[in-house]
């Protein structure tokens, strides 16, 4: 239980771990899910893997707890044969068509070969009606015992959790499925019942809404367990949830964080990059066997499976303090800031010559073995940067930067259309050219008929007309729009030039170093504004914002003392956050009626305190590693407030539009 | 618009025959004459890249490729001349074929043709 001694420092934001929400739990509760899953067949059985859960497994688990656990072997679940020598076969796998389809097959070839297999099949995280569906058309349900593993929230940092769920916006918003919301309310309930509930929802936008009013119902029908799990959180001052639609504008900026940059450029799936193995086999081959070496081979579950040269390395402040400080920065700074932790290192280094006494000596010894791991991870961002840095300076990377912050400022659109137009004939990567005519046509907002047919043709032209879906896909979802917008289209415009103002999305140059603007060299998310406004709306307000004080009859605010205000909803900014689409919410949750104490337990929740609070942002379609950036220098800005950033799925514009481009 | 997922396909028959009936589709819908016509413009380039394979005896492969690929294949192999058919039947703009050209003098090495710009 939180607060012995609330601490009175001020210069240090430290915090009391007492009061931080541990995220562990959420891992030891996938592995305990995991495990109970695999015992639930008996004997030495085949593992069989979704290869799009591996990087998520690999978070929770390592191959040595599967072994103790019975499993043999291990295999990619991929079209082929499937060689097993265990009588039990599990198959753990996302529930997809695709995924059904092959297990019938490999099903199906054992019948014929006469092998007996017991086959297992684990959905993750829940059964689904559509893979049961294709077992029973294939005829092979019968031999299928059907099961879920429960995998919710993944801690991939301390203060960020995520689904892991690649295709979330595709799913909800071009296919019309919601499974992934009824999914992430599953898992945020489970949050509640772990910390208590959340004190207060707001949120924006018409899924989040939806998530709102799901995770409501479930929670009333949730039977009523230990009383814990109907308390008000004491930890948790409140859930933001945002989704994806409402501001479509930031993921498809190119992100210029250093962790968004590796993301953009070299790809980071669960956590994990791929590095050329030259970068991580140095370290190794000095030997220092434990911190780094360790980190780079234990993940993922893989054993003989991968036949890349390139090595998985998992990035993650962990066990790499470097990268806690450099992950957030803007990528301009980088640079100058691995080269003053290179300084710092040889002058410790140095200080040995000074060390004269034994025990000098001895402590400095003492210290080697943290320089050497500090040495290592030094040299493997130097590495990186190394590979991230001629990219970023590459003309085509400048000119779609340029593009982007022209179009931001709304600096004459059509002339960066045309600019849009030269980089396809130059055979730029689909993906940049679509990210940017996407921008292009949400901040005119539409595109001219004709302007848009000829981009369409000389898209079509020089990728090939397999990209025809793609970009009706983009039309289906507004991303893509031609002027006259049609009325559907209008609903979901956003009045950018308004909120430019009201919520400073634009910031000068000189400005940028205290604002979250940094993040995009200028450029404020419009996303985290939105989390600014209910969590941190001094410095909103600074600026010539709305101010609509007294407006809302907002039910609770006590004011603590500590500098961070308390969650009270969109006060002061109901206007601008009405003006734009989506649905906006602001819900105090009661605790459960019932226990007769509750109400007591209300009243001590509200009382002014002295702690840390955590809120929880929940990005329902994913978030990229640039709004946690932006979300973790905001809470390095105010003391008492910690957030807690939670989402279906770490998301960049490129995969965005590489999603929407897959069927099925 | 599920007949779309069917463009994947390897074998060019089957993929003709799917892209007919996607265009169909497309054009029956009168809001859809651009995806029709871009059909229709695929249908053209399968035909004619299969007929190009034809005249390299197959030894380069065309089906496919998308517009401007072909174009720089064609370039490639020394067939300028199918290259500029492409270019005038596709309608594709000066400045992309330039730049397809430019390319495509680079990866030969065509330090020459390159000169001559």
């Amino acid at each position: 239980m939180p607060s012995t001694a609330p601490s009175i420092d001020s210069s240090k934001p430290e915090i009391d771990p007492s009061q931080v929400v541990d995220v562990g739990v959420l891992k030891e509760l996938a592995k305990r899910y995991l495990v109970d899953a695999l015992n639930s067949v008996n004997g030495p059985k085949t593992l069989v893997l979704d290869p799009s859960l591996a990087g998520p497994l690999g978070l929770v688990t390592e191959v040595a707890l599967l072994k103790q656990h019975g499993v043999d072997k291990m295999f990619w679940l991929e079209p082929g044969p499937l060689q097993a020598t265990t009588t039990n076969i599990i198959y753990l796998c996302r529930p997809q068509v695709q995924w059904a389809k092959l297990i019938a097959e490999h099903v199906k070839q054992h019948t014929k070969e006469s092998q007996n297999h017991v086959y297992t099949l684990l959905v993750v995280p829940r059964e689904s009606s559509v893979v049961k569906r294709i077992l029973e058309d294939e005829g092979v349900l019968g031999d299928i015992h059907i099961s879920e593993y429960n995998l919710q929230f993944i801690p991939l940092e301390d203060d960020l959790i995520s689904l892991e769920y690649d295709h979330a916006f595709k799913e909800i918003w071009l296919d019309g499925d919601e499974t992934a919301v009824y999914n992430s309310a599953q898992a945020l309930l489970t949050l509640q019942k772990i910390y208590g509930l959340f004190p207060r929802i707001i949120g924006k936008g018409d899924h989040a809404a939806k998530l709102k009013n799901l995770l409501k119902r479930l929670q009333s029908q949730s039977p009523r367990q230990a009383p814990g799990s109907h308390t008000l959180s004491e930890k948790i001052d409140s859930l933001f949830i945002i989704d994806r639609r409402v501001d479509m504008v930031t993921p498809l900026l190119t992100q210029l964080t250093y962790q968004g940059l590796v993301d953009e450029l070299m790809g980071m799936t669960s956590g994990h990059v791929e590095l050329p193995a030259s970068l991580l086999a140095a370290p190794t081959a000095q030997q220092t066997p434990s911190a780094s070496a360790a980190a780079s081979t234990s993940a993922a579950g893989r054993t003989a499976l991968t036949k890349e040269k390139k090595k998985k390395h998992h990035l993650t402040a962990a066990n790499d303090t470097l990268f806690r400080d450099l992950r957030d920065l803007n990528f301009s700074v980088v640079g100058a800031n691995l080269s003053r932790h290179a300084h710092r290192l040889d002058s410790e280094y140095q200080s040995r010559h000074q060390a004269k006494t034994v025990p000098q000596l001895k402590e400095f010894v003492g210290k080697l073995g943290g320089l050497q791991t500090e040495t290592q991870s030094l040299k493997l961002h130097t590495g990186l940067c190394e590979i991230v840095d001629p990219q970023t300076k590459t003309e085509v990377f400048n000119k779609s930067l340029e593009i982007q912050q022209n179009l931001l400022a709304l600096y004459d659109v059509n002339a960066q259309i045309s600019a849009i137009e030269d980089l396809v004939a130059q055979g730029v990567d689909v993906a940049v050219v679509l990210r940017l005519l996407c921008l292009a046509s949400i901040v005119a907002p539409g595109i001219k008929p004709k302007v848009f047919e000829n981009l369409s043709r000389e898209i079509l032209q020089t990728y090939g007309y397999h990209y025809l879906p793609l970009l009706l896909n983009l039309s289906t979802l507004h991303l893509l729009t031609t002027q006259p917008l049609s009325p559907a289209a209008q609903s979901l415009k956003l009045p950018l030039s308004a909120l430019k103002k009201s919520l400073r999305l634009l910031t000068e140059e000189n400005e940028t170093d205290n604002d979250i603007s940094y993040v995009y060299s200028g450029y404020a998310p419009l996303s985290v504004r939105l989390v600014q406004c209910v969590a941190q709306k001094g410095a909103l307000l600074a600026a010539p914002a709305p101010v609509g004080e007294e407006a809302g009859a907002v039910p609770k605010a006590k004011a603590p003392k500590t500098r961070s205000h308390p969650i009270v909803g969109w006060k002061g900014f109901e206007d601008v956050v009405a003006s734009f689409p989506g649905e906006v919410f602001d819900v105090v949750q009661a605790p459960d009626g019932g226990a007769t104490d509750s109400s007591a337990n209300a009243v001590s929740v509200l009382l002014p305190r002295e702690d840390t609070t955590t809120t929880v942002v929940f990005f329902l379609g994913g978030c990229t590693y640039t709004e946690v950036a932006a979300l973790r220098w905001m809470a390095s800005q105010m003391r008492g407030r910690r957030f807690l950033i939670a989402t279906t799925g770490i998301i960049k514009g490129s995969s965005l539009i590489e999603d929407l481009a897959t069927s099925l | 618009l599920a007949l779309e997922e069917a463009v994947g396909m390897d074998d060019p028959a089957a993929k003709a025959a799917s892209i007919k009936a996607a265009q169909k589709f497309f054009s029956e819908d009168k809001g859809s004459a651009f995806e029709a016509k871009m059909m229709d413009e695929n249908l053209r380039l399968l035909a004619f890249q299969q007929e190009l394979e034809k005249d390299v005896d197959h030894k380069v492969k065309f089906v496919g490729l998308s517009v401007s690929e072909t174009i720089k294949l064609c370039l490639v192999n020394g067939l300028s001349k199918k290259a500029e058919r492409v270019k005038k039947d596709w309608a594709v703009p000066d400045k992309r074929f330039w730049y397809i050209k430019l390319q495509a003098l680079t990866q030969l090495g065509d330090f020459e043709g390159l000169s001559q710009f």
